[in-house]
């Protein structure tokens, strides 16, 4: 049997061409996502083995959320480490990220999407995170060191000056050193700009303090031993690793991301595949009733239901073999071509070869081959209930396995689609998104497993607007003539349809809301003022556009991230006469008078979970620790002010930086000061000023991001479904080569061959298209329901993008049926009628 | 005429190299007053070298308006060939053929797809209708696809005439062989061409079948004046016919006026000796 299968496939190979093709893409996107992303986190994790100081030490932060100031130590800290007994030497560092460094041009320097860090200067080179490589140790605020990758990219030399921003201010440095990039940690190759220590922790924190102190042990002690020394000298607030437990932390943390990301990719191919398999599924079906003679002869001749059904079966896992083989090669072959096009970048990430794990090869085959293999079952199980009979008749017709069975699980599965639903609609919030997700899963399985019943009736009203030619009758014909292959075929497309038009939906209204949020959130303020990236800037600022003529106001907000109970919330700090006007605050209770006292405002949502009313108090951990804060009122939400709301003098109690996070500028009647702001602010490239309509599409930058990521992913879904149709036309040629020869013959010219097969696959498309856009859009305006205090308060159907969907789907109908009506086009007459 | 003609054809294949030397005896039919379609010095070679077959060798033959002839000969002597190419479904290697005054062999592929929509009609075997269509629709289906209006009156005779009124609406998977042929019959017909082609109609059918078919066919010339050609190997249908022509190894050997099945089986006794005297 398994000859037999293998006998099959050769001879057949150009029927399973797309097949193969499918699985092949389904498995490269498995490969080489998990191949690039290994080889990526091996590279990284190379940074960890370079730690240098024996011991480290942090701050423990209580937070736990890398945003605003991060967690310091103190001198007197690093002088109590320096104090435990078989320590050398304590050295204390600093090491912040999101820092600016400008280039000669002034704008920011491209880092391909690395942080930069900030540092200081260190007092020991042994157990400094970077090496020194040229010019001496910079001093005061006008003098620097940079990194060399960074300075190199830029063009920098020793002696020139560099304007850096950071979180706190800008200023303008003499370069004087050439470091490495750091080392080892999270911050390995990033870019680094240092500078001496108190110039270092003033530009970058704002105050005394250090991220971290590296320790040397004296010569003999154990570094474990010293570590729990240390310990139990500091106590709980810091947290005291050794080099080993540093690089397995590093390794941890980078194994968690990439995991992530890789199940992120792998989640798409496993769509991709799915897509796929109805690809599979129709080519063994067809092929399998173009062989129902030959196997109906197996039988008669002695062969057993389960040897024919394993010989279908082996067919399978060759296909399944073949494409995963191509497929892990491709995906190998990619991510070396990405990893070039990274190394090209001229990056300090260390290098190392390409990683193809065992297991990324036991992925791919066994995705690849399970796949096919599961897909062929259905047609390799009737494979073997041929009668041996059907082997003597002159036409086998088949009897189809009545569609009951198939409605009774569609049915259900609706049903339990629509129970989800009802469910899901109820739920507020995420949960309810999320069991939405999943109703509509189940309902597009149940539409797969039932549209062979509707298919036939959707393709004649689909069509009807086609008119009655013959050709075009015929093409209608061959689209109901096989009602599962067709809704299988269309199925494919479906689903993709549905995610793109599902996401297009979602984004959209996500677009809309981010924009009535904004309108609704800002009140009198013209212009917004904030910074990218570092997220903070220099109070300085303020102060410069105060003075800008043409400005009334300029209002303050500080933000920092803090911990409430256990969820981690925004805590804002606001200038006085913030909330009067500039920002539109609706309190629930409370008023905004307690504020100036000392008290908070509390987000309606959060006010809830704590189950908090005005007058009542809470406590909220900072990375200062905890402060208590009583409720002055409850936050309706604002967009603008998500967070927990103090005054400023509170803020700064509670830890909070001294340095703005966004500005809100009232302009004085009449005036426009948008351009002399800009004019005043020339040295602080990383602000950006803009009008509420600016804002906004500032604001809808990272939907528009996330669409084009997602719909690239998803992209290969669709590809796959169109060669689905590509397939089904292709073979389904093939399969009628006797009938398009009897056409031919009584005088279909070519064109009209290709109009029908034009028509058949503009059937499947369509079907396929308003069947997912139908899904699609229904699922998604639900999910903005439910989430419509979460961030989606307005739905927005993007009715034009979704009419060129549709249109498309129509085009690709179009295209799809090119190369198989060349290909029928191309029949000889008399050969095509002669042939069995 | 004719022998000009035959002339031109044979010169033709003579310029071509592929004439072996004119081969007699030629079969003269009998003069009508106008000739529906002509085949002139058709030669029809495939493969080359060992492999070599001539399917036709330097066939004319005239087939006269109105009148019904049948082909007959052994298996694999070019009987269908010849049909295929008067039908304009295949090339002649050399000859030529008219339908009407049309020299069909010279017309692009375009042409001669058009050229059998509306003037030719086609009857094979088995196989010959599209199986999602009805068999009204089938029948109409050369008009449909020439975008033709219906000549309804026409097509009423016809499908009288078939004698399947009542079954118009049915698949061809639910009519017999016989009336699937009938109906292919019908199609031919629908489009009033200038003739019907017809390979072995009956030869999967049995005689009640057949005798259904052939006097349809049948009438089909004699009360409507149709052409018709067909191939047959049985004698009894070659006796519907007018005239039978008889081929053997591509060449045309004989003829037969107003054929009994008697006077088939003679001639084809006759011919089988002669050939079994020359082998
Ligand atoms: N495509 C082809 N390639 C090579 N030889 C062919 C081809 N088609 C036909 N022939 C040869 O041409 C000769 C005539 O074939 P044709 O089909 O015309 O015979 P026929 O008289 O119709 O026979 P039958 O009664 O069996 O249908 C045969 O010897 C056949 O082998
Ligand atoms: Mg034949």
């Amino acid at each position: 049997m398994v000859r037999l299968g293998l006998r099959s496939v050769l001879a057949h190979r150009s029927r399973f061409v797309l097949c193969t093709v499918a699985v092949l893409l389904g498995t490269a996107f498995v490969g080489g996502a998990m191949v690039f992303t290994d080889t990526l986190s091996a590279a990284l994790k190379k940074n960890f083995s370079g730690s240098t100081a024996d011991i480290t030490v942090t701050p423990v932060d209580p937070v736990g959320v890398r945003t605003g100031r991060p967690a310091t130590l103190t001198s007197d800290t690093v002088q109590r480490i320096a104090a435990v007994p078989g320590v050398a030497g304590a050295n204390p560092e600093l090491l912040v990220r999101d820092v600016q460094i400008l280039g000669a041009d002034g704008k920011p320097t491209e880092t391909y999407g690395l942080p930069t860090y900030g540092g200081a200067w260190p007092r020991d080179a042994a157990t400094a995170p970077f090496r020194v490589l040229d010019g001496r140790p910079p001093w005061g605020g006008s003098q620097l060191a940079l990194d060399q990758s960074t300075a190199s990219r830029e063009g920098y030399v020793v002696g020139d000056q560099v304007r850096v921003v950071t979180g706190t201010e800008a200023v303008t440095a003499e370069l004087t050193a050439i470091t490495s990039p750091p080392l080892s940690g999270p911050a390995a190759g990033a870019p680094l700009v240092t500078f001496d220590p108190a110039t270092a922790q003033l530009l970058l924190l704002g105050e005394p303090g250090w991220t971290s102190v590296g320790v040397a042990v004296t010569a003999g002690s154990d570094p474990a031993t010293v570590s729990q020394a240390i310990t139990k000298s500091l106590g709980d607030n810091v947290q005291v690793r050794t080099a080993d437990q540093v690089a397995a932390a590093g390794e941890n943390a980078l194994d968690d991301a990439f995991g992530g990301y890789s199940a992120v990719l792998v989640l798409f191919a496993g769509l991709a595949l799915f897509v796929g398999a109805f690809l599979i599924v129709n080519t063994f079906a067809m092929l399998v009733v173009q062989r129902s003679r030959e196997l109906a002869m197996l039988r008669a001749i002695g062969a057993s239901r389960g040897q024919v059904t394993a010989s279908v079966l082996v067919e399978g896992l060759v296909i399944g073999a073949i494409g995963s083989t191509l497929g892990l090669l491709l995906g190998i072959g990619v991510a070396a071509g990405i990893r070039f096009g990274y190394r090209r970048l001229d990056l300090s990430i260390p290098d190392v070869a390409l990683q193809v794990h065992p297991g990324t090869v036991v992925a791919c085959y066994l995705v690849g081959i399970v796949v096919t293999v599961a897909a062929a079952y259905p047609a390799a199980r009737r494979a073997g209930r041929f009668p041996p009979m059907a082997a003597l008749r002159d036409e086998v017709a088949l009897p189809e396995r009545s569609l009951l069975f198939r409605l009774a699980i569609g049915g259900f599965m609706l049903l339990m689609a629509v129970v989800l639903y009802l469910i899901g609609v109820r739920a507020r919030g995420l949960t309810g998104a999320v069991l939405l997700a999943f109703a509509a899963a189940i309902t597009l399985l149940g539409v797969v497993m039932t549209s062979p019943l509707v298919s036939r009736y959707a393709v004649r009203a689909l069509m009807w607007p086609f008119g009655r030619e013959a050709p075009v009758i015929l093409g209608r014909r061959n689209a109901e003539r096989n009602p599962r292959r067709t809704s299988a075929t269309a199925s494919a497309l479906m689903i993709a349809v549905a995610l793109i038009s599902g996401l297009l939906v979602i984004a959209a209204s996500a677009k809309a809301s981010i924009e009535r949020d904004i309108t609704d959130a800002i009140g009198t303020s013209e212009l917004v003022v904030s910074s990218d990236d570092p997220a903070t800037f220099s109070p300085a600022v303020a102060d410069r556009i105060g003075k800008v003529a043409g400005v009334e106001s300029v209002h303050r907000v500080r933000q920092q991230q803090g911990k409430a109970g256990d969820r981690t919330v925004q805590v804002s700090g606001v200038s006085d006469g913030t909330l009067d006007g500039p920002i539109t605050a609706k309190l629930d209770a409370g008023s905004l008078d307690g504020l100036g006292g000392g008290q908070a405002l509390v987000p309606r949502t959060l006010a809830k979970t704590l189950d908090l009313s005005t007058g009542e108090t809470f406590d909220l951990t900072t990375n200062t620790g905890r402060h208590g804060l009583t409720v002055a009122g409850i936050l309706a939400p604002n967009r603008q002010l998500n967070a927990i709301v103090v005054s400023l003098p509170t803020y700064a109690s509670i830890g909070g930086a001294t340095t703005d996070s966004v500005l809100y500028v009232d302009a004085a009647p009449g005036a426009s000061p948008a351009g002399a702001i800009r004019a005043e602010l020339k040295d602080y490239p990383t602000i950006q000023v803009r009008d509420q309509q600016a804002y906004v599409a500032s604001a809808r930058g990272p939907v528009n991001v996330a669409l084009g990521v997602i719909g690239m992913l998803l992209g290969l879904a669709i590809l796959i479904a169109i060669l689905g149709i590509v397939n089904t036309l292709a073979l389904g040629v093939v399969e009628r080569t006797r009938e398009i020869g009897l056409l031919r013959a009584i005088g279909m010219d070519r064109p009209q061959l290709r109009r029908m097969l034009r028509v058949e696959s503009i059937a499947i498309c369509l079907l396929g298209a308003l069947l997912g856009l139908a899904i699609g859009v229904v699922f998604a305006a639900s999910v903005q329901r439910v989430m419509v205090d979460d961030g989606l308060s307005v739905l927005d159907v993007p009715v034009p993008q979704l009419l060129v969907a549709v249109l498309l789907a129509g085009a690709v109908g179009v295209l799809a049926a090119l190369w198989p009506s060349r290909r029928a086009a191309r029949l000889d007459v008399l050969r095509a009628i002669a042939t069995e | 005429m004719a022998a000009g003609w035959r002339l031109v054809g044979g010169w033709l294949a003579a310029v071509r190299g592929r004439v072996g030397g004119a081969k007699e005896p030629r079969v003269d039919s009998v003069r009508r007053m106008s000739v529906a379609v002509r085949g002139s010095g058709l030669w029809k070679r495939y493969g080359s070298g060992q492999t070599q077959v001539d399917a036709l060798a330097d066939v004319t033959a005239e087939f006269g308006q109105g009148r019904f002839t049948a082909i007959m000969g052994p298996s694999g002597s070019g009987k269908s060939t010849l049909l295929h190419c008067l039908a304009g479904l295949d090339k002649p290697t050399a000859g030529q053929v008219f339908v009407g005054d049309l020299d069909i062999t010279r017309l692009p592929e375009k042409q001669l797809t058009h050229l059998r929509r509306d003037r030719i009609g086609f009857v094979f075997q088995a196989f010959n209708l599209v199986p999602t269509l009805t068999a009204l629709e089938n029948i109409t289906l050369p008009l449909d696809l020439a975008g033709r209006k219906f000549d309804q009156e026409w097509l009423d005779t016809v499908i009288d005439t078939i004698g399947l009124k009542d079954r118009l609406g049915h698949k061809p998977s639910e009519l017999s062989g016989g009336q699937q042929q009938r109906v292919a019959c019908a199609r031919a017909l629908a489009a009033r061409p200038d003739v019907v082609f017809a390979d072995e109609p009956t030869g999967n059918l049995d005689s009640r079948s057949s005798a259904d078919v052939l006097a349809f066919l049948h009438r089909s010339v004699r009360d409507f004046g149709q052409t018709v050609v067909m191939v047959t190997h049985d004698p009894t249908a070659a006796s519907y016919a007018d005239r039978v022509l008889f081929l053997a190894d591509g060449e045309l050997r004989s003829e037969l006026l107003d054929p009994t099945a008697e006077s088939v089986l003679d001639t084809m006794k006759q011919l089988d000796a002669t050939a079994a005297a020359a082998g």
